[in-house]
């Protein structure tokens, strides 16, 4: 008697969970179906609240098409998202190893202060950076939107946490059968460490993806990325919501395309660095 | 040639010294184990000698060159690591190979040389394998395949069995120690197993808190130990060790304690010696209540399959008697315990070091 009462106690609270899942991600989507939803009805249909939108069509997305060079932005996005990724790590990658598998003088020092740097609010280097890249006339280019964000503290910081959990034995073991510290990087730790380097690569890309501050400072001229080619659908005399929503959709895309095929590496990213 | 010699090696972290001043001459071909408890310096010293640790002070040859400075790639040594250190994300073949990768050696000659380490340790049909597929004894050997692979000047091993259940344990133990044989290289060995130091070393180097305690084969180290220590830390259960004083009674030598009166068997006239006077559980013997020897009273009576040990109280000092099954004795009992003079070791009661004392010769019992 006393199981089937606890069963049934924990089928309902099963069941309660599943109602309250089920509503949070019903409010998570919501935003997006309307997204898709608006860019796919007809001009004259962009403020009607119906829920499905019928008749429909994809007169917003040609307008989109016609009024911006959305290919190139989304190709130029892909740029500034992959070497800014790649970046990213290599330089995260290096750091780490050396924190973690090197001792020398003020290591914990100069790792407070590498790891530091991730607390010092984005408003406070944007300044200095942007006269750096003026001086060296990186303005209005992609080069500029990438290299600043080459030195990522968090990259540093969860790379430096795995690698502090990596075998040790791993490392001698390569030095006794002959490699030198740089041959055991790419020859045992990197490989060894590929889920996590995947899922940080991946979180890095995102992030780059969706950035909009920092290519709005540094390309005012132009639309070179997709985040910025939405400003030119809003306007003084109101938003243009079609071509609006259209370009915001296609935007999403490849973000949603990379979190189909790696579904599993994306959750793990965002577990592994705790964050979000 | 692949002698391996150490002179005042020593190794401090901080203020703690972790090896002092240790100086060893390895034989070509020997198989020397660094046995001792865990924090005895052991596994620093291997490290040492691997050039994993740079040694604070002293020097260490390999063969006739001096390897102090030399980093690991460049001594002719080979390691197999206590967790086996096996590159996870390379199969059986490459983890094996990866030594002779690194030398650049020709593709065909790193194949061929793979397949021969892989027969020898019975791996052949693992090779595709990664070593997350693999249990802890195939490990194992994988490990010893790619420090076979490169033909080292010398192997060093630290605790390479610790992670394997007892039954094999006892069958690496046999193959390692017939792969010594077969390839007579320098293995330095480092445990904290004494059955695995008795059974594989052709000497055993006992450590004690970074300093050697004593050098010698198994069988000096096991019967005349150097001191108090090396007494107590090899055999099972440890030798008895008791506070005694020699006296000479009558011109004889003897052994004298509270329910405690042993003859040593000497002939001599010296004043009365404190020491510590030590004899292994299997060489006390019960005898009749009454006589000279060691009045106990036994506790416990443990089985041990072929044998037994009965755990005894003699006044405050634990002693116990090892030998076959059935003792005849009981918990409870009281009882006489003897020892031939030849077997008895005595040590200085303040150092703990081994006093030299000739026994006399004693006819055995008919």
């Amino acid at each position: 008697m006393t199981t089937e009462v606890v069963g049934e106690s924990s089928r309902a609270r099963r069941l309660g969970g599943h109602v309250v899942l089920g509503l949070l991600s019903l409010v998570c989507v919501f935003p997006i179906y309307w997204l898709y939803a608006t860019s796919l009805r007809a001009p004259q249909d962009v403020s009607s609240l119906s829920v499905l939108p019928w008749p429909l069509s994809t007169a917003s997305y040609t307008e989109a098409f016609a009024k911006n060079d959305v290919l190139g932005m989304l190709v130029n996005t892909g740029v500034v998202a992959v070497f800014s990724a790649l970046g990213q790590l290599l330089v995260a990658l290096l750091a780490a190893y050396a924190f973690a598998a090197w001792r020398f003088p003020f290591q914990r020092l100069l790792y407070l202060m590498f790891v530091g740097t991730w607390l010092v609010p984005f408003q406070a280097t944007m300044l200095p950076n942007y006269v750096l890249l003026s001086r060296l006339g990186l303005l209005e280019t992609l080069a500029g939107v990438i290299v600043p964000t080459l030195c990522s503290a968090l990259g540093v910081l969860l790379l430096r946490e795995h690698l502090n959990s990596f075998p040790k034995e791993l490392l001698d073991a390569a030095r006794m059968d002959g490699r030198t510290s740089w041959s055991a990087l790419w020859t045992v730790v990197v490989p060894t460490l590929r889920p996590a380097l995947a899922a940080l690569g991946i979180l890095l890309a995102i992030s780059a993806w969706n950035e909009y501050f920092w290519p709005a400072m540094v390309l005012q001229r132009s639309n070179a990325v997709v985040q910025l080619g939405l400003r030119s659908f809003m306007g003084t005399e109101g938003n243009d919501w079609g071509p609006l929503m259209a370009t915001a959709g296609l935007a999403c895309l490849p973000v949603f395309a990379l979190y189909l095929v790696l579904q599993r590496h994306i959750v793990n990213a965002f577990v592994r660095s705790g964050l979000k | 040639m692949s002698r391996i010699r150490l002179q005042g090696l020593t190794r401090r972290f901080g203020a703690v010294t972790a090896v002092d001043d240790m100086g060893l001459d390895i034989a070509d071909g020997e198989f020397l184990v660094l046995l001792g408890p865990s924090g005895c310096g052991k596994s620093t010293l291997l490290r040492m000698i691997a050039g994993l640790l740079p040694p604070t002070e002293g020097r260490l040859w390999l063969g006739d060159t001096d390897i102090t400075h030399l980093p690991p790639q460049r001594r002719d040594v080979a390691m197999v690591f206590q967790s086996y250190a096996l590159y996870p994300h390379l199969s059986v073949a490459s983890n094996i190979g990866f030594p002779l990768r690194t030398r650049k050696r020709p593709r065909a000659e790193i194949r061929a040389k793979v397949a021969e380490v892989a027969a020898t340790l019975d791996l052949t049909g693992l090779l595709d394998r990664k070593p997350r597929e693999l249990s802890g004894g195939q490990r194992q050997r994988v490990a010893l395949g790619r420090a076979l692979v490169r033909d080292p000047g010398a192997f060093l091993m630290d605790e390479p069995l610790s992670n394997l259940d007892a039954k094999l344990r006892a069958g690496t133990r046999a193959e390692i120690a017939e792969l010594h044989r077969r390839l007579r290289t320098t293995t330095v060995y480092v445990t904290h197993d004494q059955v695995e130091a008795m059974t594989m070393a052709t000497r055993i180097a006992l450590l004690n808190e970074g300093r050697l305690e004593q050098l010698g084969t198994p069988s000096e180290v096991y019967d005349a130990p150097a001191s108090v220590f090396a007494a107590t830390f090899l055999g099972s259960p440890a030798m008895n060790v008791v506070d005694a004083t020699v006296r000479s009674v009558d011109g004889v030598l003897r052994a004298e304690a509270e329910g405690l009166l042993l003859s040593l068997g000497i002939e001599a006239d010296i004043p009365d010696r404190p020491v510590r006077l030590g004899v292994r559980p299997e060489h006390l013997t019960l005898t009749p209540a009454g006589k000279q020897g060691i009045r106990a009273v036994v506790t416990a009576v443990e089985n041990l399959g072929s044998e037994e040990v009965a755990q005894c109280r003699a006044g405050h000092t634990a002693v116990s008697v090892r030998g076959p099954r059935p003792l005849g004795v009981t918990s409870g009992e009281a009882v006489t315990l003897a020892a031939r003079p030849d077997r008895l070791h005595l040590f200085d009661q303040n150092s703990g070091r081994r006093l030299a004392w000739q026994a006399a010769s004693v006819p055995e019992p008919v």
